[in-house]
């Protein structure tokens, strides 16, 4: 092995050895000089700021971003609420400090030391550990008055969001509550006790509403007590947020419903803003901000009229005769003639299955529009079943059927267009041919929610453009697709609908408005299979159980002086829909086309 | 090659001995630093046991890094840079992001930093080119050796990880002051140096410009590092005369420090030891460098010599930065402190380069008869 050797007696750099051991020495004077300076000469000043000052840091939570009506209206705000909190650090006795805290407030000790527990990992000794969330105003100044015999426990106040029109916009608008475990780790800006979107715009927008925190800095002494505050970062207020639901209309459409069960949408056509979204009964959700008790809760979910259910978009319902539009508008598509014509006798036969028409002694000659402004079943039995369950269906799906809207809310339901594959997978049958015949008139397996009847009707008048809806105002307009009817089968269609209204035997005559261009389609959708008394007569809806009522659907376009409105209202077992749901869609009709609104 | 007794005999026992105590006292100050992190139950894992894990397996890189004759690292030099250059550069591409920096490259069963195996490389290479010759260092030679350890330099300013660069860089520059340079090359470079400051500004990171900032203002800092270098002063300080006591720290049961077991750990040494102690570990440190620096004086050879300087000015380096940052007198940069600092693969090499050294030393004089 070769190796290139030195020569004998090699001798290191002069220059390099002093300069190393000058390093040393200097590196041991400049911290020997350091360490004497801060240890001995300032060593009682930072002994003291260790001891009795703390700097600490805070997190200033950001205001919450407001939200607000159409016209300005203030839906959401904040407003502070009182909670107790307790510094570990400054507490000198945990227990008997818990145990005044509870003969204070009444609260049991268990509970108190259970929250202490559970949020301990998760609030640092110098940060006040929130014991009691929402004290009252009158304890509020026992606590204060006692304070300095109690070092550690302070008054923390925490913006608590509040809703001015609790449940008018309930469903709409959602609710904040506590971040639980899970938001908690998701999001390290959150701290304990902050509150967050659980429903609702709340949940939708979280990032838009929630700001910035803002950062300051303390010094507070042992006892707890503030000596200076120092702003570091100020905090950023959330987005306010502008919807475009009317308030006024809103109120009106819900005081419409009295104590009825249902939901209502109100859209604009052409750009798929909706003007007011009504689902009752409803809730505060006044009472999830402040939280809810078990027993509140258990209340609400047990409640038998689901009012927690945004019926418009998480409530999915058979369609009934408001189907026949579509239906209509699949058989012009098809090249049948509107003007071809079936006899109803009230009856239709598909080999020996007896199939009826509502009216029991038929309605004679019908074609088209009239099948649609009387509501004819025989006519769409028979045309129907000549066209056959798959052009329904791929029909259906192409006019928004069977698909979430998007209209920007959690837990949309996208209904359901029943198919042969469907059936085949749900249930291990074939499809039957009678099957197809109740699918035409809207009975049987479908399943559709309020907004995609009324996305529907939308598409119709707005140059078969099917929107997708929105529930704010600064939102640009998305366009879905195109529905596929031209212009002369959408205007018969629309046609059709205003003669429902204006024709003296439509069955949506209760619609007419002077001076307003309105048409409307009824629907009563049956719940449970036709029961026929021992008489061979129908039951009357009066001696019906609540829950075997037929649901009413009221399906309806307006226009006056350029403003035009796609109206969509749905009662729940409220019978037939012209009589039950028409007087609902009238009210809001009225009111959109009062004369002081021009 | 057999073990000779000669290599025992020669062997700079002064180093093991400040090593040893050295490790001791880091591994009891974690144990005292992570003591509160498991009571508040931030986390479990115990540091200081992880850190003498990583003692052992630093003491098997040691003995590696001694067995082999260090004239065989020598050529074994260029194989390794290139090597470290190559991991350097797959890094962008194969590498691994843990805290917004991509340093790592997986290997399964634990990730490897090829920037600290640069760290040995460079002080290799260094050593090796600048041992070629005793004439002063030229323009040519300087541009060359500066120009080469630039190449991973770069790599790792890019992950981005200045404090490794930095200190890179300054145990080349260590090595070039050490050698002597013609006073030609020393005055351009006396010039060009501080002219070459504002550059660097406009490469910094805006974390970084911060840092720098909040330095030159502690009090007015929006990021709240101005906040942690107060309070590492203020647990340094109210250490007084003879500290807290060990684990009594009540500053430096440091909630305010993100990192007191890694960069920060000096300042819960500092409090619960006071002035005393910070001495006792100033004078260790000091004995440490010194026992470095005689075998950079006994070397029996240009080369052994160079790479016993490397290893000095590599710790040299970091016991002023990470001291003085800690102790407010530079900005934050993140530069661990040898033995006192939690870390794995920072206490590997700095137990193998140790090894370089005592492998000079060892063979002052076997070669005689080679």
């Amino acid at each position: 092995m070769s190796m290139q050797l030195d020569p004998e007696g090699y001798q290191p750099p002069r220059g390099g050895l002093l300069l190393l051991q000058g390093l040393v020495l200097l590196l041991f004077f400049v911290f020997f000089l350091r360490f004497w300076f801060l240890q001995i000469h300032k060593g009682d000043e930072f002994a003291r700021l260790a001891r009795e000052n703390r700097l600490r840091q805070e997190r200033i939570d950001a205001p919450r971003g407001l939200l607000r009506a159409s016209g300005g209206e203030l839906l959401a705000e904040n407003r502070p609420a009182y909670a107790l909190g307790l510094v570990r650090e400054d507490c000198k006795d945990i227990a008997s400090t818990i145990a005044q805290v509870s003969h204070w407030t009444g609260i049991p000790e268990e509970t108190l030391w259970a929250k202490y527990f559970k949020d301990k990992p998760r609030v640092k000794p110098f940060q006040p550990l929130v014991l009691v969330s929402d004290v009252p105003f009158d304890l509020l100044a026992q606590i204060e008055s006692n304070r300095m015999l109690w070092p550690g426990l302070e008054i923390v106040i925490r913006p608590r969001r509040f809703y001015l029109q609790g449940p008018l916009f309930a469903h709409v608008l959602g609710y904040v509550a506590e971040a639980n475990e899970k938001e908690l780790e998701e999001n390290s800006d959150l701290a304990l006790g902050d509150a967050v979107g659980k429903q609702g715009l709340e949940l939708v927008l979280e990032n838009r509403l929630r700001g910035n925190k803002g950062l300051q800095q303390l010094e507070v002494d042992v006892m707890g007590r503030e000596l200076n505050r120092k702003m570091v970062q100020e905090p950023m207020a959330g987005d306010s947020i502008l919807l475009s639901l009317d308030f006024e209309l809103q109120r009106i459409a819900s005081e419409a419903f009295e104590d009825q069960a249902g939901g209502l949408v109100v859209m604009d056509p052409d750009t798929g803003k909706l003007v007011a979204l009504v689902t009752q009964p409803s809730f505060d959700n006044n009472a999830f901000a402040a939280g809810l008790s078990n027993k509140q809760w258990s209340e609400l979910r047990d409640n038998p009229y689901f009012p927690l259910q945004n019926r418009v978009i998480q409530s999915v319902y058979p369609p009934g005769s408001v189907w026949k539009i579509l239906m209509a508008g699949l058989l012009l598509k098809e090249g049948i003639d509107p003007r071809e014509t079936v006899f109803c006798n009230g009856e239709f036969y598909l080999g020996k299955t007896l199939f009826r028409c509502w009216k029991k002694h038929g309605h004679g000659k019908v074609d088209m529009a009239r099948s649609l402004i009387e509501s004819c079943d025989v006519y769409y039995y028979e045309m129907l079943n000549k066209i056959g369950v798959d052009k329904m269906e791929a029909f259906a799906k192409a006019n928004g059927f069977g698909e979430q809207t998007g209209l920007g809310l959690p837990h949309e339901r996208s209904g359901l267009v029943p198919s042969r594959d469907w059936k085949r997978k749900r249930f291990g049958e074939a499809w039957q041919r009678g099957e197809t015949v109740i699918t035409a008139i809207g009975q049987g397996f479908t399943l559709v929610t309020p907004v995609q009847v009324a996305c529907f009707l939308g598409a119709l008048m707005n140059d078969g453009k099917l929107m997708q809806p929105s529930l704010l105002a600064d939102s640009e307009p998305v366009v879905r697709r195109s529905i596929p009817l031209n212009e002369a089968q959408r205007l018969y269609l629309l046609d059709a609908m205003r003669r429902t209204v204006e024709d003296p035997r439509g069955t949506a005559k209760r619609l007419r408005t002077p001076g307003a261009d309105i048409g409307g389609k009824t629907g009563t959708a049956q719940v449970v299979k036709l029961k026929l008394k021992a008489n061979n007569e129908r039951q009357k809806f009066e001696e019906m159980e609540y829950w075997e009522r037929d649901h009413a659907w009221m399906a309806a376009w307006g226009s006056k002086g350029g403003k035009r409105y796609v109206v969509v209202c749905m009662l729940e077992h409220g019978g037939h829909g012209g009589s039950a749901a028409g007087p609902i869609v009238k009210k809001v009709f009225d009111h959109l086309f009062a004369e002081e609104h021009e | 090659m057999a073990i000779d007794r000669r290599l025992l005999t020669h062997m700079n026992w002064g180093l093991v001995l400040m090593t040893f105590l050295l490790f001791c006292v880091g591994v009891l100050n974690l144990y005292s630093a992570s003591a509160f992190m498991s009571e508040e139950g931030i986390a479990m894992s115990s540091f200081y046991q992880k850190q003498l894990l990583w003692g052992g397996v630093g003491l098997g890189g040691m003995l590696l890094a001694m067995v082999l004759d260090y004239r065989h690292w020598r050529s074994l030099a260029w194989p390794m840079f290139i090597l470290t250059v190559v991991l350097l550069a797959m890094v962008p591409v194969a590498g691994k992001t843990i805290y917004g920096a991509k340093r790592w490259i997986s290997l399964g069963f634990f990730n490897l930093q090829p920037s600290e195996i640069a760290k040995i490389a460079a002080i290799l290479m260094a050593a090796k080119l600048l041992a070629r010759n005793s004439h002063p260092l030229g323009w040519g030679e300087f541009i060359k050796v500066v120009g080469i350890c630039l190449i991973p330099a770069v790599f790792i300013l890019k992950q981005p990880d200045l404090g490794t660069t930095l200190n890179m860089l300054l145990n080349v520059g260590g090595i070039i002051l050490f050698r002597g340079l013609s006073k030609g090359v020393f005055r351009t470079c006396l010039i060009a140096g501080p002219a070459c400051l504002p550059l660097g500004w406009m490469f910094m990171k805006e974390y970084q410009k911060q840092r720098v900032l909040t330095f030159l203002n502690p009090g007015d800092d929006p990021l709240g590092s101005g906040y942690h270098i107060i309070q590492s002063q203020i647990a340094i300080g109210s250490g007084e005369m003879w500290g807290k006591g060990f684990m009594e720290g009540t500053q430096s049961q440091l909630r305010f420090l993100p990192e007191k077991h890694t960069d920060f750990a000096f300042a819960v040494f500092g409090e619960e030891w006071g002035f005393v102690g910070c001495l006792i570990l100033l004078v260790l440190f000091c004995l440490f460098l010194l026992a470095i620096f005689n075998t950079a004086r006994d070397a029996k050879d240009r080369f052994g010599s160079f790479l016993s300087a490397g290893v000095f000015f590599y710790f040299f380096w970091q016991f002023l930065i990470n001291m003085g940052m800690v102790m407010g007198l530079m900005p934050v940069v993140g530069i661990p402190l040898p033995f006192i600092s939690y870390g794995g693969s920072a206490t590997l090499v700095n137990f193998c380069l140790i090894g370089l050294v005592l492998n000079v030393s060892m063979r002052r004089f076997v070669f005689k008869t080679n």
